[in-house]
């Protein structure tokens, strides 16, 4: 996939994937929050088209990667503005449409949860029983808490708060909030499925052509291999496109059709199907007089949505990146994940590391004001250090956290006074455990053939790659095939997130072409990682090893309209070893620009449990006109040391680092996104709360 | 099930508007399409007949003289880079070179931007600061509309169903200014726009962008300093609410950025 063949518009994504006789699928989705869904009747739906209904999917399987709480349409209620009631396949995405307007569904509207505070007074029940899913992405000891809405609780205990607090000259408590954003990839979800002899066939943009195989299989009582999962390049999708979201409907149709369906989302149906989590966190953090840490809680609540889908893990991976690279001998965390009956939230570019890097390095400026010393001091006072121990218990290994801070501090010249910037520092672990496998087969006509389940979402990973097999059969990059991932014969992987993709399979790909050079034809080469958080203590190992990054920002504000504009933004992020120095630098500059976004402006409104702005007017993501000039970052790169995955490291950052410039001006925010009326808010509580 | 609508293309104006004398109420002027593309897409209209503009030459073109005429067909970035334009009247190239993005610019039109009556487009309250016409022409006669009559509420304008907007008329200023307050993206539409004009001892300040129509107040800019023009403005407009601010918030900016428009003005 050369960057021609995408810039000329060659590259067939799921979204242009055909096959003869192909009908097109629409959703009919829930007006309500949450209601019964009386009776659906799409017996007016004319002959041509296939019409799909709660009858037609009560028998098959439940699924969910984490918990299985969804069905293929929503049967009896629907339990959110959006949940799919009933599909069309017709041979037109018009026809499909007109016919929708066709189904009559009688609904009986219930109270419905719109809001954390509402999901935990508990008086409503998003599901009445919440049942662990058997998928291998639930792997993590999920600890439903039966008969609230809660349906993961991670929890840390480190040394013993109370005490800690004790030792305490300083102590901060503060609560922080991030609302839901939307991914916005340029193609939007996509699939197209068929039924052969009895097998499903499915072509989908996915980062989890595995984890989508088993839900299938159990959604259509197939064994696994009688799913086939084959997975097109993305035209983007920063998390959106994991796990199950068109493709159990879409295959339900292709069944009753008796002929191939492809779904693609119209852009509106976006913002129902997959969001970041919106977020709570209240921080306590105690320091000494000198500035040493010494305790820190952290009580964080995440809103899944109807649908868990990977909440449980999102909950989990906030727990510990709440707690920030620091030395702290005294930890307590409490991280829940919570239903409401909102849409679906997944994971998003970074993985709760943005709404924890928010709540805490906020927490950290708050406490470096109060104990008046200069916060990249307070920092470096305590960032982790090789050899030091986490609040897991792990001891960390090359760590470069205090010379990330400092090469962001320098690059937005922290010593020349401080006025109107800001730091943060980001910890983001990588899937851990997992299981990367990848074959190498010499093709008969000379050259090689990769076969990896790595997924192109366009992060560059087949690229990364075809590099790194590259310099290992040394042969060149013209002579390396990568197509498109298929479960029918690629080898096992856990999946393409959390930035594992290049570390895991380029380690994988070492035995690979080790056995291949054995065997002549094809070798195989396997990776795995291993380790894991008891949920009960947080206790284990977190991550194989770290993400590592920081950010600085130094901003001018309008004051009179509270309208801030970012000057410099410069993040600096550990890589070890670089692959492929030019997707490096994208990367960096992607997260940076998609951080902009989520620091300033973007946020998913809603209104009476609908969501009010899903358009690409109402809801704005940066232009290229947004991007500050002062955009710089640095990739800290070590001879021999691991590669470190950089697809998602310098976006978590940024917002407290902007955050932490408006702090430096007495401008206290809690909130995303820092609209200017949310700045001039704070700047009117500086100002003595005075509101003209 | 729907069928597509019909398409009319005219070549000569004297066809369109004989269509529409006789088709008005059901065939829609379609010109650029930024605007009616995304409506129907979204089937928020569904027409039984569009009369695309597309093939009329007399609609097209810039022309500079004692008033500037704009035709109807002049897309927003000819009108931003004209060299006639931005001489003799530099705000109007300013309010239609800050729409969204050079793509839409290059689509959208001057004719299509007033008679879609988007509260929160950026040309109206420029136009209607300078005293700008609409030129509108049907079947039976010519008439010119002021901008500031033109356009009459949310998507509401003061045009018949027979009538066609053909050029934009544009008075000369001393000097103009438009200020464009956002708070999202640069691509964004305005919060709060301020569009200020002077000829002589007249000063127009036009509010956009915070209620259905333009909103000027004649009687409020006759005395007074910038700072008090802009607290009488912020008092006399009740503004809306939507993503971009609420109505509290826009009426702080109201008094600040018509402010801001006052003193750039007397620069």
């Amino acid at each position: 996939m050369s960057r021609e063949s995408i810039l000329l518009g060659r590259v067939r994504y799921s979204q242009d994937r055909e096959l003869p006789g192909m009908l097109h699928a629409r959703v009919l989705r829930s007006p309500y929050p949450h209601a019964r869904i009386v009776r659906v009747d799409a017996s007016a739906v004319p002959a041509r088209a296939v019409a799909l209904t709660p009858d037609d999917v009560r028998g098959l399987g439940v699924y969910g990667c984490q918990i299985q709480d969804q069905t293929v349409l929503a049967l009896d209620r629907a339990l959110h503005a959006g949940d799919p009631v009933a599909a069309v396949a017709a041979a037109t995405p018009d026809e499909a449409e007109d016919a929708l307007a066709l189904i009559e569904v009688e609904y009986e509207e219930l109270p419905a949860v719109s809001d954390l505070e509402e999901a935990l007074a508990g008086s409503v029940l998003v599901h009445e029983r919440i049942r662990i899913s058997d998928n291998d992405a639930a792997y993590f000891g999920i600890r439903p808490e039966q008969g609230t809405n809660v349906c993961h609780r991670f929890r840390i205990l480190h040394g013993d708060f109370e005490v800690g607090l004790e030792q305490a000259d300083v102590v901060i408590e503060e609560t922080f909030r991030t609302p839901a954003a939307q991914h916005a990839p340029m193609e939007p979800h996509a699939c197209l499925a068929r039924w052969e002899g009895g097998r499903l066939e499915l072509w989908t943009g996915t980062h989890t052509p595995f984890n989508v195989r088993s839900d299938l299989a159990r959604v259509f009582g197939l064994a696994e291999e009688d799913v086939r999962v084959v997975v097109p390049p993305m035209g983007g999708s920063f998390g959106a496109k994991t796990f199950v979201h068109l493709e159990a409907l879409t295959a339900a149709l292709a069944r009753k059709a008796g002929r191939p369906v492809r779904c693609v989302l119209p852009r509106s149906e976006e913002w129902v199907t997959n969001n970041r989590h919106p977020a709570l966190l209240t921080v306590k953090i105690g320091a000494t007089a000198d500035g040493t840490l010494v305790a820190k809680r952290v009580d964080s609540w995440i809103d899944t949505g109807a649908y868990a889908d990977c909440g449980p893990g999102v909950a989990q991976k906030i727990g510990y990146s709440a707690v920030g690279p620091y030395r702290i001998p005294h930890v307590h965390v409490e991280s829940r994940c919570v239903y409401t009956n909102r849409p679906p939230n997944g994971a998003f570019r970074g993985f709760g590391a943005t709404q924890a890097a928010w709540a805490s390095e906020r927490a950290m400026d708050l406490l470096a004001d109060r104990l008046g010393l200069d916060p990249l001091e307070l920092r470096l006072r305590n960032v982790l250090r090789d050899g030091d121990v986490f609040c897991t218990g792990e001891t960390v290994r090359d760590v470069h956290f205090a010379e990330c801070l400092e090469r962001a501090a320098a690059a937005i010249d922290w010593g020349q006074g401080r006025s109107g910037k800001g730091l943060c520092v980001l910890l983001k672990g990588m899937q851990t455990p997992s299981r990367a496998q990848i074959a190498v087969e010499a093709a008969d006509g000379g050259g090689y053939t990769i076969r990896c389940a790595t997924a192109e979402l366009g992060q560059g990973s087949r690229r990364a790659l075809t590099l790194v097999a590259s310099e290992l059969l040394g042969a060149p990059l013209s002579e390396i095939s990568f197509p498109d991932p298929d479960t029918d014969i690629v080898p096992y992987d856990t999946r393409a997130t959390s930035s594992r993709s290049t570390y895991m399979m380029g380690n994988a790909l070492e035995e690979a072409v080790r056995e291949l050079r054995k065997d002549g034809r094809r070798g195989v080469g396997e990776f795995r990682n291993s380790g894991g958080l008891d949920p009960d203590t947080g206790q284990g190992v977190a991550s194989s090893h770290w993400h590592q990054g920081a950010a600085a920002a130094e901003v001018r504000v309008d004051e009179e309209t509270g309208l801030v504009e970012v000057v410099r933004l410069h993040a600096a992020v550990y890589a070890g070893r670089v692959v492929n120095p030019p997707g490096a630098e994208l990367q960096n500059e992607g997260s940076m620009i998609m951080g902009l976004g989520s620091a300033l402006f973007e946020a998913v409104s809603f209104a009476d449990g609908q969501v009010v702005n899903a358009n690409l007017s109402d809801y704005q993501i940066p232009s290229i006109a947004d991007i500050p000039d002062g955009l710089t970052h640095d990739l800290l790169t070590k001879p021999g040391a691991e590669v470190h995955g950089l697809g998602e490291t310098a976006l978590p950052p940024v917002p407290a680092a902007i955050g932490n410039a408006l702090g430096s001006l007495g401008i206290q925010t809690t909130e995303l996104p820092l609209m200017p009326e949310t700045v001039l808010a704070a700047i009117d509580r500086r100002d003595g709360g005075g509101v003209r | 099930m729907r069928a597509a609508p019909e398409w009319l293309a005219p070549s000569s104006l004297e066809e369109a508007l004989a269509l529409l004398a006789e088709r008005g109420d059901e065939a829609l002027p379609l010109a650029g399409g930024t605007f009616l593309a995304a409506l129907l897409n979204q089937r928020l209209i569904e027409p039984a007949c569009l009369l695309s503009l597309a093939r009329i030459a007399a609609l097209g073109g810039i022309e500079g003289g004692e008033e500037l005429r704009l035709g109807a067909m002049a897309r927003h970035r000819d009108v931003e880079l004209s060299p006639l334009v931005r001489e003799g009247w530099p705000a109007v190239a300013r309010a239609f070179g800050v729409v969204a993005s050079p793509r839409v610019r290059n689509q959208a039109t001057v004719g299509g931007v007033l008679a879609d009556a988007d509260y929160a487009s950026d040309p109206p309250a420029m136009l209607c600061a300078l005293g700008a016409r609409a030129v509108a022409r049907s079947a039976a006669g010519v008439r010119e509309i002021p901008v500031e009559e033109l356009i009459t509420g949310y998507y509401e304008t003061s045009l018949r169903p027979d009538e066609l907007i053909v050029e934009v008329r544009v008075p000369r200023a001393d000097r103009a200014v438009y200020r464009k307050f956002r708070t999202r993206s640069h691509e964004d539409r305005p919060c709060v726009a301020v569009a200020a004009a002077r000829r002589g001892a007249e000063t127009r300040v036009v509010v956009g962008a915070v209620a259905g129509r333009p909103q000027h107040f004649p009687e409020l800019c006759r005395d007074g300093d910038a700072a008090e023009i802009g607290r009488r403005y912020a008092d006399a407009i009740e503004p809306i609410a939507d993503v971009r601010g609420s109505a509290a918030y826009r009426k702080r900016v109201i008094a600040v950025e018509v402010r801001r428009a006052l003193e750039e003005l007397a620069t």
